[in-house]
């Protein structure tokens, strides 16, 4: 069977795989690995940090924006003690830990490229815990719908793999604090995406990222000395 | 793993496999019906590295939340609009920084939250839509005016020491809590060191101008270090503060001893 | 991401949080249909590849949707369970729909499906009822890069559901909807080597 490795060669990491392999060996090579074309796949390494498109990174850093202020949320709210109810509070508690694990995850990948953390002010919604439960809803189904809209336009199957992963995952948490809110933790039988303008305009609207304080100046220290 | 042989195991311990009791048939194999050369690859490995998520340390104590001060505000003796007014406090600093607070513990209330804070000497109560977002700071700076030591906690580890300068017998520099303000760069006074933190503690030298702050600089003089030095400030050498500046973000708690 | 002032948030949070409660999200089978389920059927390899995943996909559907109603016919469902069984048994009844719209004539047959003691109680329902749904999620996942874009998307569509349910079932049986950040995928062949172990599949 002739094999064309440009068809199957998704993103070049095929070509890097080989190009250690002395060449009269790599045709056994390429010969034994390969149950199927679609086998050359397994042979596509994940490597972090190693580089994506222009496309993928702004994907990413679109991402990672969503899942800063999803961590913050938790976070604040763990920290500031309000949720009444023991169930609340370790949801919010695993909840939390997770999406700072997506944080550092993304951050990972991106590197140098990845954006800064924004500024927050939840306003009072992670202190008041019906506030906090509508909150986490909306944020989690926005994420859900958010991952949605953008995994298919991956460049790289590697972080499609990655993506999809965690799409499901976040509407896992969409469907748990639906449960927690006493709300259906599945409404339709089919979810629908977001764009990134609806969703960048979803959270715009809530006043959550807002400017980070100037705590920093270069005036004459105005102390006693 | 899909916990599914598991429910298998169980659902053939209780001795049915399965089938209606209309039309038994026998069970088909799936997989064995796969053709050997599966045009359905594997999936690709992740390329994201996720790493073992992790629950907030227990001690969460040892972080402190500060917010800026959005206006100009009152802060009150009990969380209502009809307490009493303890104290005063600006929207800045004299160095022209937005002015933060600590939170001092739970949000009160429901429909109106109030939020327990400490400003420059004093506590009390301040509505929620008063101040900005929360900032997380995990580190505690102690200030000790006999040792002459400050030390720098992070998460109630020794992150950082130095010896220090701190006010002379008639400008003491003032004990209690407080709490890193505000930092400074590039100002033209070689008095303060390359770099100055404005804190929330005030001198006892009531007609200072703009307040009397204590801040925690550097200084041309380390000559003078360890001693009772200056106007209140805290003094270190400059290779110190840049240090401490690596380490201490604004918002940093303050205990002076 | 844009920073808002602050006049303008409450009303409009408000808003925002109001829909999401309310369930947004209502893409409507009709829709979905109408706005472009690609219909497959034409030869090229991706679209073979398609038709692979789809049909494969829909033994899976049809799986859940025989589960879910003998599960309503026997399994003393009452409460809380029967409710999850009621909307969840519709909620794939719907993803079967939008499977056969996109093969068309590609569909192929599917076995009979029986589920003997694994639906003769709420208990054994419920365990079943949390591995058919992990085991889902999985297969979906797992076949993500199989699928071209315009497909993907629709089954995007379809998963995300699935993971509701299989958080929603492990909630009710009080265990963690969710622990770990990541969601496993698996390959067809291990998918179906475990739907084979289960005996449900019957020729």
């Amino acid at each position: 069977m002739q094999l064309d490795i440009d068809a199957l060669d998704r993103d070049g990491a095929l070509r890097e795989t080989t190009a250690g392999v002395p060449r009269e060996t790599r045709k056994d090579f390429l010969v034994a690995t390969l149950g199927g074309g679609a086998a050359l796949a397994a042979l596509v390494l994940a490597e972090p940090g190693k580089a994506q498109s222009k496309a993928d990174v702004a994907i990413l850093n679109y991402a990672l924006t969503l899942e800063y202020l999803q961590a913050a949320f938790y976070t604040e709210a763990e920290r500031r003690k309000a949720l009444r109810t023991r169930l609340a509070r370790q949801t919010t508690r695993v909840l939390g830990s997770v999406e700072r694990a997506h944080v550092s995850a993304l951050r990972d990948a991106l590197g140098a490229a990845a954006v800064k953390r924004p500024s927050f002010d939840f306003q009072g919604t992670t202190e008041d815990e019906d506030a906090f439960i509508k909150t986490a809803v909306a944020f989690e189904d926005l994420g859900t719908a958010a991952y949605k809209g953008q995994a298919h336009r991956l460049d790289s199957p590697q972080l499609l793999a990655a993506a999809v992963s965690i799409h499901s995952v976040e509407a896992r948490h969409a469907a748990w604090i639906r449960y927690l809110a006493g709300a259906l933790p599945a409404s339709s039988a089919l979810d629908e995406p977001k764009s990134m303008a609806e969703t960048q305009r979803l959270v715009a609207s809530t006043g959550f990222i807002v400017a980070t304080p100037s705590t920093q100046s270069q005036e004459e220290p105005r102390f006693t000395g | 793993m899909v916990g599914l042989a598991g429910v298998v195991g169980l659902v053939l311990a209780l001795g049915e496999r399965g089938g209606t009791t209309t039309a038994a048939g026998h069970p088909t194999s799936l997989a064995e019906a796969l053709p050997d050369d599966d045009p359905l690859g594997p999936p690709p490995r992740p390329g994201l590295a996720i790493p073992r998520p992790e629950l907030l340390a227990s001690g969460i104590d040892g972080v402190t939340l500060w917010a800026p001060v959005l206006r100009a505000l009152t802060v009150r003796a009990a969380p209502s609009e009809t307490a009493r007014i303890v104290a005063r406090v600006t929207a800045t600093t004299p160095e022209r920084t937005e002015n933060i607070v600590l939170v001092m513990g739970p949000t009160h209330g429901s429909d109106r939250l109030w939020v327990p804070i400490r400003g420059s000497g004093t506590t009390g109560w301040v509505p929620r839509e008063a101040l900005g977002g929360y900032e997380a700071v995990d580190t505690r700076l102690l200030v000790d005016t006999n040792a002459l030591t400050a030390t720098l906690l992070r998460a109630d580890e020794v992150v950082f020491r130095a010896r220090i300068g701190v006010g002379t017998a008639d400008a003491p520099t003032p004990t209690g809590s407080f709490y890193v303000r505000n930092r400074l760069t590039r100002y033209r006074s070689a008095l303060y060191g390359p770099v100055a933190f404005g804190t929330s503690a005030r001198s006892s030298l009531t007609d200072w101008p703009a307040g009397g702050f204590v801040g925690i600089h550097g200084t041309n003089r380390p000559d003078l270090l360890p001693g009772r030095v200056s106007h209140g400030c805290i003094r270190m050498r400059n290779a110190d503060i840049l240090e401490l500046a690596r380490l201490m973000p604004v918002g940093t708690p303050l205990e002076i001893t | 991401m844009t920073v808002a002032t602050r006049t303008d948030t409450p009303a409009s949070r408000a808003r925002f949080l109001r829909l999401s409660l309310a369930g947004a999200g209502t893409l409507t089978v009709g829709a979905v249909l109408a706005g472009g389920v690609p219909r497959l059927g034409r030869s090229g390899t991706a679209q073979a590849r398609d038709v692979e995943v789809l049909n494969y996909a829909l033994l899976l559907g049809e799986l859940q949707v025989a589960f879910y109603r003998q599960a309503l016919r026997r399994a003393k469902l009452t409460g809380e369970l029967r409710e999850f069984a009621q909307v969840v048994g519709g909620h794939k009844r719907e993803h079967v729909k939008v499977l056969r719209q996109a093969l068309g004539a590609s569909a192929r047959e599917i076995p009979r499906f029986a589920f003997g003691t694994a639906v003769s109680s709420p208990k054994q329902f419920a365990a079943t009822a949390i591995a058919i749904e992990e085991l889902g999620v999985a297969a979906y996942n797992g076949q993500a890069a199989n699928l071209s874009k315009p497909v993907l998307q629709v089954a995007a569509s379809i998963v995300s559901v699935n993971a509701r349910h299989a958080a929603w079932i492990r909630a009710i049986q009080d265990k963690k909807p969710a622990s770990q950040p990541t969601d496993e995928a698996m390959t067809r062949r291990e998918v179906l080597a475990e739907v084979d172990r289960t005996g449900f599949v019957r020729s």
